[in-house]
């Protein structure tokens, strides 16, 4: 069925920032009828679907579980008082999330992180934190999306699937736009994709290379020995024919401009920093032939924010743990997952995400024995678990706020309509808890 | 039958959980699908939208079936991220922080078993506050305030 153009409304909003994946795509245009949104122009199937929202689930009122485990309407300051509380009674809370929210919050974040000596953590710690660690042990050969769109005419993707996780950034950045050297748009460049399955991407791009699950660390280290000049015993590398290696290090080589993208394809599998490790020597084995550079593609619209904000503010990307009194980084110790599978913490707030949807169960099995709070949006799986609800808004439609695009570069978000009656910014929240956690303070100090 | 699991984003799936309508029907049938190589359907005689049970060290949970639009990819199922892929998939970290989403040895099994609900399977599954299982639908399930 071919849907007809929305005609029924009565503002356009132009140059709006999306709110759903690490492409930040700002050339959103909302369409307004009697202040509601009716329709979104330029968004993906995705991001269009964050901003117009199924309201059915939307949470509207703060939330209280009553003895009978049923979770009930309660007043703002019922609820923040509760939460404070058990904030600042607890030895080990773990605030985790901010990948869906504004830098501004995130700063809010970090200093009731540092009052309550909690540790503070985001969606890093089960994507691309072994990316970032092996970005401290290698390094990161890092571009921008508009240095792709002009000149890149080579683009690899390995172990990402953009045409379902990032919709537009084939479209947007890297594959179908004319850019300043590349005006013939996709006629000029090569697409290449590495997965173990024929994704939407492979099935878009020139070649597709299936290689087999969980030997991404041989195959790229296959990769640099041909590129070296060495040659290879075996005649199929990870389930990949030698010779279609041999092809794509020659495609590689000769490449004027090449731009790397990698996925949770590498970084979630077995090996994890080890993967990327190599795969960024091989970018910069390759560097010595032609220019290239790579990119992890980050999944909220700003986890990458968080990693910024939190590296200005204590020097550390993610997994921050403030109860020493000063912050503190430690791979595999101080980060959420490794904290809940440990069964440490004593209390866990979600902030603008759902660990319900993103933890593995073994994990999320912690949840039952200690104090869950959600912060967010709409009612989901984590809400099934929580103790206590705070309803905000969503940045970039009912709060302005900043967040940075998967290459580091900070965008404004507008607000444009306005928020449910009883919801406020997660920056107001957090505001509120740290003024209560303060007073609380100075109440034991006297 | 013994196969290897990979997770990750499915468009449809992220379609209805970015829209917020995790609880309904919808993205069950978006998220609880494991997509399947034709080859190894046929295996076990599976037809699209019957249901297994998928069994992994960690834990085990009633999916559909689907036939993979990826293929071909024998022995490896792919489930889209959510809470049903999460039962299965391993905690194991390795000391990294990032637990181990791809690439988990499970084994699976035909069934007439239901797929859950997401309010449902949080309940069964970790049963947090014991609540009735007929009271939860895909609506949510709250208290509203008398004012």
């Amino acid at each position: 069925m071919i849907e007809k153009p929305i005609t029924d409304y009565d503002e356009e909003v132009r140059n709006c920032s999306c709110s759903y994946c690490g492409n930040n795509c700002d050339d959103i245009t909302y369409l307004l009828k009697d202040k509601k949104i009716v329709g979104v122009r330029h968004a993906c199937r995705i991001g269009a679907s964050k901003i117009i929202n199924d309201q059915d689930q939307r949470l509207l009122n703060p939330l209280v579980r009553n003895d009978e485990g049923i979770l009930e309407e309660t007043t703002w300051d019922v609820a923040l008082d509760k939460t404070a509380r058990l904030l600042y009674e607890s030895d080990r809370p773990v605030l985790y999330g901010w990948g869906e929210t504004s830098v501004e919050a995130i700063k809010k974040g970090i200093k009731i992180a540092e009052k309550t000596g909690a540790v503070m953590d985001n969606q890093s710690t089960i994507c691309h934190g072994s990316s970032i660690q092996a970005f401290q042990n290698v390094g990161h050969p890092v571009m921008t999306l508009g240095e792709v769109k002009n000149r890149a005419d080579v683009v690899v993707y390995v172990g990402t699937n953009p045409m379902d996780d990032h919709p537009r950034h084939l479209s947007r950045y890297t594959t179908f736009p004319e850019g300043f050297f590349r005006k013939n748009g996709r006629k000029d460049r090569t697409v290449i994709t590495l997965d173990p399955k024929y994704t939407n991407t492979a099935k878009v791009s020139d070649e597709w290379i299936q290689f087999n699950m969980n030997e991404d660390y041989l195959l790229f280290d296959a990769l640099r020995m041909l590129l070296k000049g060495e040659s290879l015993d075996e005649e199929e590398i990870a389930g990949v024919p030698t010779s279609q290696l041999e092809n794509l290090i020659q495609i590689m080589k000769n490449a004027e401009y090449g731009a790397l993208f990698f996925g949770l394809g590498v970084s979630q599998t077995l090996g994890k920093q080890k993967n990327v490790d190599m795969l960024i020597q091989l970018v910069e084995d390759l560097n010595r032939y032609s220019k290239w550079s790579m990119l992890p593609m980050r999944g909220f619209f700003n986890v990458s924010g968080f990693n910024i904000a939190l590296t200005s503010e204590t020097g550390y990307p993610y997994g921050v743990d403030f109860s020493r009194g000063y912050p503190r980084f430690m791979v595999g110790e101080t980060t959420t997952i490794d904290l809940l599978n440990r069964r440490e913490p004593d209390f866990f707030m979600a902030i603008s995400a759902d660990p319900g949807v993103q933890f593995p169960g073994y994990t999320i099995k912690h949840l039952i024995n200690i104090p869950t709070i959600q912060i967010d949006t709409h009612w989901g799986p984590y809400t099934e678990l929580a103790d206590i609800v705070l309803p905000s808004t969503r940045v970039g439609v009912e709060t302005e706020g900043t967040a940075y695009r998967m290459d580091s570069i900070p965008l404004f978000m507008k607000k444009v309509i306005d928020k449910p009656e009883n919801c406020h910014s997660d920056e107001w929240i957090l505001t509120q808890l740290y003024e209560r956690i303060e007073i609380l303070k100075q109440e034991e100090d006297n | 039958m013994k196969v290897m699991v990979n997770t990750g984003t499915s468009v449809i799936q992220a379609f209805y959980e970015k829209k917020g309508s995790t609880l309904k029907d919808e993205y069950r049938q978006s998220a609880a699908v494991a997509f399947m190589d034709l080859k190894d359907m046929q295996k076990l005689s599976l037809k699209s939208r019957d249901k297994i049970k998928i069994k992994s060290e960690w834990g085990e949970v009633v999916l559909y079936v689907d036939i993979s639009y990826d293929a071909p990819h024998e022995g490896m199922v792919f489930i889209p991220r959510g809470p049903w892929a999460n039962i299965i998939i391993s905690p194991e970290t390795y000391c990294c922080n990032v637990p181990t989403y791809k690439g988990i040895p499970a084994e699976i099994f035909k069934t007439d078993e239901d797929v859950l609900l997401v309010s449902q399977l949080m309940n069964k599954v970790y049963n947090k506050y014991n609540l009735d299982d007929d009271k939860l639908t895909d609506k949510p399930v709250y208290k509203k305030r008398m004012i």
